[in-house]
């Protein structure tokens, strides 16, 4: 054992290199994967309190929808925008907690930079997050889709192939959304929490997912156009409500689908160079374990 | 170590109080976005029921809000639920984040290690909440409603305060149970969000408890921050309150004022002895 040592030392910590190429790449996604998913199983209480929390919401919403409607007169359109809306929504808000808040959490842990200064590779464990989100939140909107309909007695559902297309392009510009907050609460470090708890809320009103933009003043209308998620959120539930009079409301199908596009295929690499950017950043000035 | 002694005068004790207090409030003014989101929170969360309902009902929302809940201003009656809810949820969010936070930095351990009773610096935490929840949901109605265009002055200010100021008591000995239960499950963040919500259900942000199935209803008038916000909307739009006349009214929150805090006291200092002889604070 010695003898081998001697003759094939370990490297120095000058002589290390990140582990580099598609298989070590996989390697690390997958193991970085595997340690998202046991930390998610050691929390069962957050896993059952998130389908709780979905039934409640769905309730608030439908009480303070029945405050406003004459009985019998019920509108599907109405059911249709909210609950598609929704979905997105949780998306989103789960994208900004769980990458965003989560590079926060290991900061605050003290496992951040340890992590770092490991030879894997650092894009896996950005990417793992995501897992949870496809794992969690896909089950969870499955769930609210099916208690709303239940709730709301029925939803429109029409054209599920260009809805998933949709679905997919706004996903990915969500998590390209995603590493870039990710980038900004390594630089921003507490208030990241706050802006992500404000930037819920902005989307929730300035992306109508909640309500029709028909709703919103016009001065609020024309910053809502300004935002690539405005058109997701409003080409994905008049897709699959069938296109119904009035719908799409910012711009034709087919501008939308352009935007959509460009949103899902850009913010991604974006996201993920302003990601690289803030993590050199924050190594060279020692500030990863910073909080 | 010689004179590592608890301190008990009634001094040393609200001199803990005011030093966390103080210690929180110096914290939060390095974090002015965060003040801001406080204000900024509750009227985002009155508009989306408000926009819903004019998307929905169109000219007539008043008069089907109205049919539904005794008064047309619907506005306003959004506005004075999600305000509430800021103080309700503030006071589960401050304590439990504290403890959550704490452990996981790894101090709240060595804060077990002082000579200082535990309660004392929960109660410094609560002070400081109070302060700072009270305030800003204060300006988030008041900046509310003249952004959304209703006269914050109707009805009966004072009553509103004072339904507000006996409700608080109950509501942080009701946060110092669910801090207790973020000390045993610790799975703070999960617990927080589902809470959220389950206050906002059962105290009626959006609507009167009297719409919910009777389990529910009994549940949500088992709840003091239902008392609070029907107690403050009968004051200023004249809803009704759920006895008829406000001294009724307010004499259950007075209940609630005496056992809510003695509950929360003795179940938090349970969990936390048990915790402390058994796996101890600092796991998380």
């Amino acid at each position: 054992m010695l003898n081998e040592l001697k003759q094939n030392p370990p490297p120095t910590l000058t002589e290390m290199k990140p582990l580099q190429g598609a298989e070590a790449l996989v390697s690390s996604l997958l193991a970085a994967c595997k340690k998202e998913l046991i930390t998610l199983a050691r929390y069962p209480v957050s896993f059952v309190a998130s389908f709780a929390q979905v039934f409640l919401i769905v309730a608030i919403f439908s009480l303070a929808g029945q405050m406003f409607s004459q009985p019998g007169s019920a509108s599907l359109n109405v059911n249709g925008v909210v609950v598609y809306g929704f979905i997105l929504f949780i998306f989103l808000s789960d994208t900004l907690w769980t990458i965003g808040a989560n590079i926060r959490q290991e900061q605050v842990q003290g496992t951040l930079e340890q992590l770092y200064l490991s030879p894997a590779n650092k894009f896996a464990n950005l990417a793992s997050k995501i897992v949870n989100l496809l794992t969690l939140t896909m089950i969870l909107s499955l769930i609210s889709m099916g208690v709303m309909s239940w709730m709301l007695g029925g939803l429109p559902f029409h054209n599920p192939l260009l809805g998933l297309y949709i679905f997919v392009m706004t996903l990915s510009g969500v998590f390209g959304f995603g590493f870039a907050f990710a980038a900004l609460t390594l630089r921003i470090k507490q208030t990241a929490e706050t802006l992500a708890n404000l930037l819920q809320f902005a989307v929730m009103i300035l992306c109508a997912n909640f309500f029709p933009f028909s709703a919103l003043p016009e001065p609020l209308r024309m910053v809502s156009r300004l935002i690539p998620l405005s058109y997701s959120v409003d080409a994905f539930r008049s897709t699959l409500m069938g296109f119904p009079a009035g719908f799409p409301e910012l711009a034709s199908i087919e501008v939308e689908l352009v935007i959509v596009t460009v949103f899902g295929l850009l913010t991604p690499l974006l996201g993920y160079w302003a990601y690289i950017r803030a993590e050199d950043a924050a190594r060279r000035s020692g500030s990863l374990a910073e909080f | 170590m010689q004179s590592g002694y608890a301190v008990h005068s009634l001094q040393a004790n609200l001199s803990v109080v005011l030093a966390s207090t103080w210690m929180r409030l110096l914290t939060i003014s390095r974090y002015k976005g965060q003040l801001i989101s406080d204000i900024v929170v509750p009227i985002v969360m009155a508009s989306m029921p408000i926009l819903l309902g004019r998307a929905t009902a169109g000219d007539q929302a008043g008069q089907i809000f109205e049919a539904r809940t005794g008064t047309a201003n619907y506005v306003a009656y959004m506005l004075i639920g999600s305000s509430v809810f800021t103080i309700v949820s503030s006071s589960f969010w401050h304590i439990a984040n504290w403890l959550r936070w704490e452990m996981q930095t790894g101090t709240l351990e060595a804060l077990y290690m002082t000579p200082t009773g535990r309660v004392w610096i929960a109660a410094g935490t609560a002070l400081y909440s109070m302060l700072r929840s009270t305030l800003s949901a204060f300006v988030s109605y008041f900046a509310g409603s003249l952004i959304l265009g209703v006269n914050p002055f109707q009805g009966e200010l004072l009553m509103a305060l004072v339904f507000i100021l006996v409700g608080l008591l109950p509501v942080y000995g009701m946060a110092l149970i669910f801090g207790a239960v973020v000390l045993k499950l610790k799975e703070a963040n999960a617990l927080i969000n589902l809470m959220q919500w389950l206050v906002s259900f059962l105290m009626g942000v959006y609507f009167p408890v009297a719409i919910l199935p009777p389990f529910f209803r009994f549940l949500a008038l088992a709840f003091p921050p239902t008392w609070m916000t029907n107690g403050v909307r009968s004051a200023l739009l004249g809803v009704g309150y759920f006895f008829g006349v406000w001294y009724k009214d307010l004499a259950v929150l007075w209940v609630f004022l005496f056992i809510a805090p003695l509950a929360g006291y003795f179940i938090f200092t349970r969990v936390e002895t048990a915790m402390r002889r058994n796996e101890g604070l600092g796991q998380f």
